[in-house]
C-alpha cells in the first residue's frame, strides 16, 4: 500500500498530464459523433430510400468492424491514397465515425419509442415535418435516450485509450512510457486504471444529474 | 350557396389496399354549425375526418375551407385553420399544459410569446383548467387531457374544429366533463364536425346528424327528426341500439 502511494506521489503528476488530451479526444469525438449520429438517425427514420440505405450501410459497416482496425485504416491506410492525418486527428476521426454508428442506433430506438400520435398531432396543428421533429419528437427522444447515451459516452471515454496504439500521448501512452522506465507496470497501470475510473464515474454522475434535471413525468421514468 | 360554407367536402373517396372505405362523400358546413357523424364502426367516419385535413390524404374528391381548396401544397397552412381533437388526446408529453396550448400558436402562426401565453391561459380557463397550466399531461386525468387538447385546438382560432371520437378513450365517469365543454362550444357558435357515440351530445348540440355506413352517407337531417322518424331502416336500427346503450 505504501509502495502504491509512494509510486503515486512520484508519477501521478506525469500521468495526469495525459488527462487533458484524453478528455479533448473524448469530448470532440463524442460531440461530433452525436451530431453525425443524429443525421444518420434522421436519414434512417425519416429519410427517403437512398438516405435510408446509405445510413444503414454506414451503421452496419462501423458496428461490424473493430475500432482498432478503423483507426489503423485511417492513420496507416489512408496515407497510401494520399490522405494523411496526424495521430490525434486520426484518433478523433476514428472514434467519431465509430461512435456515430452506435449513437445513431440509440437515437433511432428512442425516436421510434415516442408514440406515433405525437408526430400526427404536431402535423395536425400545422407544423411542418421538420418543425414536428425539432419541437416535438427530438426533445422527447433525447430525454429518453440519456441512459443508453451515457453508456455509450463512457465506453467511448475508455476507447480513447486505443489511440495510444497510433502514438497519441494520452493517459495509457504515458503509463506505458512510465512503465518501461520504472519497470513497475503493476503500479503504473493500477494508477492509470484509477484515473480512468475517476473520469468515468464523474461522467456517469454528471449525466445522471442531467437525466434528473430533464425528467418529465410521462416521457421518462425516474 | 357554396360560398358561405366554412367546410365544403365534395365527393371524397378513399381506399386502403383495394378496400374502398369512403365511396364518394359530400357535405357542407356553415359558420356556427355543428354536425355529428354517426354510424357503425368501420363505416368510414374517422377516415372522413382525417381526409378533411389530409392526415389521410383522400384519393379523390375536393375539400374547401372557407372557399379555399385544401391541397397537399398548402396543407400546413390549412391545418393551422382546422382544429383536430384526437380520440387519445395526443398532448405533447414533454410540454406543460400551458406550453401545449402555446406551442402551435408560436411555431406555426408566429404569434408573439406573451400574446400566446395570454391566449393559452384564456382557453384553459374556457375548458375549466386554468389552474393546471404548469402540470404535465401525464399528471392529468384522461378527461382533463382531452379538455387541454380542445384548448390547444381553440387557441389556433380555427375556422372549424374536428372531433374524432373525443370521449371513446375515456372512462365513463370522465366523458361528461368533455361533452359539457363541447356543448358549450357548440352553443357559443363554434363550427364543428364531431364523430361520436354520445347521443346526448348529438341530440342537444347537433344542427344535423349524418349517418354513415359502408363508406356512404345513408341519411342526414336534424337529430330530432332522425331520432324519431329516420327514413332509413338501418339508420333507425343503429340509433335504437345506440340509444339503448347510451
Amino acid at each position: 500500500m505504501l509502495d502504491f502511494l509512494r509510486f503515486g506521489i512520484e508519477w501521478l503528476p506525469a500521468l495526469l498530464k495525459g488527462v487533458p488530451l484524453t478528455l479533448a479526444l473524448w469530448v470532440i469525438a463524442i460531440t461530433l459523433g452525436c451530431l453525425l449520429g443524429l443525421i444518420l438517425c434522421w436519414a434512417r427514420v425519416y429519410g427517403n430510400r437512398l438516405c435510408y440505405w446509405i445510413s444503414t450501410v454506414y451503421i452496419e459497416l462501423f458496428r461490424g468492424t473493430p475500432m482498432l482496425v478503423q483507426m489503423f485504416f485511417i492513420y496507416l491506410g489512408l496515407p497510401h491514397v494520399g490522405i494523411v492525418f496526424d495521430a490525434f486527428t486520426a484518433a478523433v476521426i476514428a472514434i467519431t465515425l465509430n461512435s456515430a454508428a452506435y449513437q445513431a442506433e440509440y437515437f433511432r430506438g428512442s425516436v421510434l419509442s415516442v408514440p406515433r400520435g405525437q408526430m400526427v398531432a404536431a402535423r395536425a396543428c400545422g407544423m411542418s415535418k421538420w418543425q414536428a421533429i425539432r419541437h416535438i419528437m427530438l426533445p422527447q427522444a433525447l430525454r429518453r435516450v440519456i441512459p443508453q447515451w451515457s453508456n455509450e459516452a463512457i465506453i467511448e471515454l475508455k476507447f480513447t485509450s486505443i489511440a495510444y496504439t497510433i502514438g497519441v500521448v494520452e493517459i495509457t501512452a504515458i503509463a506505458q512510457d512510465i512503465g518501461s522506465r520504472t519497470l513497475d507496470f503493476f503500479q503504473v497501470f493500477l494508477w492509470a486504471g484509477l484515473i480512468y475510473l475517476v473520469l468515468t464515474s464523474t461522467v456517469a454522475s454528471l449525466l445522471s444529474w442531467v437525466e434528473r434535471r430533464t425528467h418529465v413525468p410521462g416521457v421518462t421514468t425516474n | 350557396m357554396t360560398d358561405d360554407l366554412v367546410l365544403d367536402v365534395r365527393d371524397v373517396k378513399k381506399s386502403y389496399e383495394g378496400l374502398e372505405v369512403l365511396k364518394g362523400i359530400g357535405f357542407g358546413l356553415r359558420r356556427g354549425e355543428t354536425k355529428v357523424l354517426v354510424g357503425p364502426s368501420g363505416s368510414g367516419k374517422s377516415t372522413l375526418l382525417r381526409c378533411i385535413n389530409h392526415l389521410t390524404p383522400p384519393d379523390e374528391g375536393r375539400i374547401f375551407l372557407s372557399g379555399e381548396e385544401v391541397l397537399e401544397k398548402n396543407i400546413d397552412a390549412m391545418r393551422a385553420r382546422i382544429g383536430f381533437v384526437f380520440q387519445d388526446f395526443n398532448l405533447f408529453s414533454h410540454l406543460t399544459v400551458l406550453d401545449n396550448v402555446r406551442i402551435c400558436q408560436v411555431k406555426v402562426k408566429g404569434v408573439a410569446a406573451d400574446v400566446a401565453t395570454e391566449r393559452a391561459q384564456q382557453e384553459l380557463e374556457r375548458v375549466g383548467l386554468g389552474d393546471k397550466a404548469s402540470a404535465y399531461p401525464a399528471e392529468l386525468s384522461g378527461g382533463q387531457q382531452q379538455r387541454v387538447s380542445i384548448a390547444r385546438a381553440l387557441a389556433m382560432d380555427p375556422d372549424v374544429l374536428l372531433f374524432d371520437e373525443p370521449t371513446s378513450a375515456l372512462d365513463p365517469e370522465l366523458t361528461g366533463e368533455v361533452v359539457r365543454v363541447m356543448q358549450k362550444l357548440a352553443s357559443d357558435g363554434m363550427t364543428m364536425v364531431v364523430v361520436t357515440h354520445e347521443m346526448s351530445f348529438a341530440r342537444q348540440a347537433a344542427d344535423e346528424l349524418i349517418f354513415m355506413e359502408n363508406g356512404y352517407i345513408i341519411e342526414q337531417g336534424p337529430p330530432q327528426q332522425l331520432f324519431s322518424s329516420a327514413a332509413n331502416d338501418r339508420t333507425r336500427a343503429f340509433l335504437n341500439v345506440i340509444a339503448e346503450h347510451g
